[in-house]
């Protein structure tokens, strides 16, 4: 592996740093190309409504879209409507991540409870959640709690299903010599089993993060609870064009700023993890 | 250790937030003393101004209810919402509550909620068609596509209404769901031949080019009635002095907006995210507070008409 790794990186490293050169020298080709990236998205935006290919009225051009932004960031109600959409999603990802970690660690770990709720899973995992919207309403009405229901249905068997693979991907030698070291169960799973199954739990809360966000914002565009969904809704309806474009922007932020965090978080928790380390020390 | 630690005290603070959210706040009257706290669900759109002025005029107020408005996405989730108790209230179009009730859901009316103008040509809803069509009036809407925003609701079963009442073959018509703001650039693009539109839509595609050819609520009745606040049989029984209270309140705020159109359309610029242009433009609806338990009627006969409902509902249950 140790020859692997250096082959493959010819340049000279100096020791000890880490993967650090490597970080230096490729970020701000890659944020310059991303500027570039953005900026060129802008231009053909501001273009087409101007140059009528599609009519303003339906596409206002990036410049209004923006001004229109700029103007709701200064109003408390674009705030309120930013925490409303937070709160939902993270309470909602909590819940699913903390049902799905202990469920998940539960069902992994007994062989035939895994096999007597496989075909079950199958089943319900494909549903959409969308699909579960009159329901929701029926149960919660237009309360947060109805597209909460939403958000923790569709993140909850992104983790799930992570879980039961990391738990199912400790390695039986661990396992083993662990036993025979004289580890007690709970040991065993703070040492062993917590350890391999954690890459795998990020992974889902990664994955269920993000499914968590879009389901929070169909919930509130389509049951109306409150939330930047909700206002998309109400600038719809009001025939705001530039305002819709605006929020649709505002929601890509909160996106953008989503995966940012829960990587950032999987990095912290992983230190350890090659993945994130790298292989020198491997 | 630390890396243990991360993770399940993330995961057990969002258990804690969530069982701190969900429990209590559930809506419903207050007890004693002090303005009665209720909730109303009602579609942020020009019909319900005067739910909004009355609120901002302090008119609920002095009827001793603290009401909080909760914005719907449309009457789809109105009817529910009441049936369940999570709304005191709502507002909701004419034949959603007449499905309703004729489904046996104790539904109950219990104040105007938004009238025809009662104007040919001069609605705050008809069909339009886009630029350079051909068809110049209600009858030539036979064999065509035409665009509602629900099928089996007010939209189709007027607009049939209007054809027939042209002298036209109201079977030929094909209709097709799509939501209303995105009417417009259907009927530019030709996606479809008419759209059924309300306002501010209907003044938005007349800015396009678009022509009206029908009045479908005026054709149905010139009164007619296209929404009203309700409630169930329940809350009537249970608390009938909140529900005189409601309708006392609601009847002072129509009249108010019937009498102060700036104040309506000053209103719109708050609950609303129209723009200002578009707001001086728009037609209002009219506002009165009696004469409109007939025209419903009238709607639930083109609802049997057109097999949308199998049996009559009870009138006289479905008005207070």
């Amino acid at each position: 592996m140790t020859a692997d790794t250096t082959t493959a990186r010819p340049p000279a490293r100096p020791s000890g740093a880490g993967g650090r050169p490597r970080a230096a020298r490729r970020p701000p080709n890659r944020a310059l190309l991303g500027t570039v990236g953005v900026v060129g998205f802008l231009l053909v935006w501001e273009a087409v409504p101007r140059l009528g290919v599609v009519p303003a009225r339906y596409l206002p051009p990036a410049s209004e879209v923006l001004a229109t932004l700029g103007e709701r960031l200064a109003l408390p109600e674009f705030w309120t409507a930013v925490g409303d959409t937070v709160m939902t999603w993270a309470i909602g990802l909590g819940m699913a991540f903390a049902a799905a970690v202990v469920l998940g660690f539960v069902v992994g770990s007994v062989p035939v409870l895994r096999a007597f709720t496989s075909s079950t899973v199958e089943f319900l995992r494909p549903i959409p959640s969308v699909a579960l919207i009159p329901l929701a309403i029926l149960l919660y009405g237009t309360d947060m709690a109805s597209t909460l229901l939403l958000v923790v249905y569709a993140a909850f068997w992104q983790i799930y299903i992570q879980v039961l693979y990391g738990v199912a991907d400790i390695d039986p030698v661990a396992e083993q010599t662990a036993r025979s070291y004289g580890l007690g169960r709970m040991a065993r799973l703070r040492y062993v089993a917590w350890p391999s199954a954690l890459p795998y739990m990020l992974t889902g809360l990664r994955l269920g993060a993000a499914v968590a966000l879009i389901l929070t914002i169909t919930g509130q565009l389509i049951i109306g609870t409150p939330g930047l969904g909700q206002q998309i809704s109400v600038a719809k309806n009001s025939d705001a064009t530039a305002l819709v474009y605006a929020l649709i922007i505002a929601t890509g932020a909160l996106g953008v700023a989503v995966n940012v965090g829960v990587r950032a978080l999987e990095r912290r928790a992983l230190r350890w993890h090659t993945s994130v380390r790298g292989e020198e020390i491997a | 250790m630390r890396r243990m630690i991360l993770p399940a005290a993330a995961a057990a603070v969002t258990l804690l937030a969530s069982t701190a959210c969900g429990g209590g706040q559930d809506g419903g009257g207050g007890d004693s003393g002090g303005p009665q706290k209720i909730k109303v669900g009602a579609i942020p759109i020009v019909d319900v101004a005067p739910l909004h002025l009355g609120l901002d005029q302090g008119i609920f107020e002095k009827h001793g209810i603290d009401m909080e408005i909760q914005n719907t996405t449309g009457g789809a989730q109105a009817v529910p919402s009441v049936v369940s108790g999570e709304f005191d209230f709502a507002f909701g179009n004419i034949t959603s509550i007449i499905v309703g009730r004729s489904n046996d859901l104790p539904l109950t009316i219990v104040a105007n909620g938004v009238t025809s103008t009662g104007e040919q040509g001069a609605d705050f809803g008809g069909v339009v068609v886009p630029e350079g069509s051909d068809i110049s009036d209600a009858k030539g809407l036979e064999d065509k596509t035409i665009a509602v925003n629900n099928l089996e609701n007010i939209g189709d079963t007027t607009v049939r209404n209007s054809i027939r009442k042209a002298g036209g073959d109201s079977d030929t018509v094909e209709f097709v769901e799509l939501p209303f703001p995105e009417m417009p650039a259907a009927l530019e693009r030709g996606d479809v031949d008419a759209a059924w539109v309300v306002e501010p839509f209907l003044t938005a595609s007349l800015n396009n080019g678009a022509t009206e050819v029908a009045s479908n609520f005026v054709d149905a009745d010139p009164n007619l009635s296209v929404a009203y606040y309700f409630t169930t049989e329940q809350i009537v029984n249970q608390d009938p002095e909140l529900v005189d209270n409601f309708t006392a309140a609601v009847n002072e705020s129509l009249t108010y907006a019937e009498e102060n159109p700036d104040e309506v359309r000053r209103i719109l610029g708050e609950y609303t995210e129209m723009d200002s242009a578009t707001i001086e433009k728009i037609r209002l609806p009219r506002w009165p507070t009696d004469g409109y338990k007939k025209p419903a009627q009238s709607i639930a006969d083109l609802m049997m008409h057109d097999g949308v409902i199998e049996k009559q509902p009870d009138m006289d249950k479905l008005f207070q």
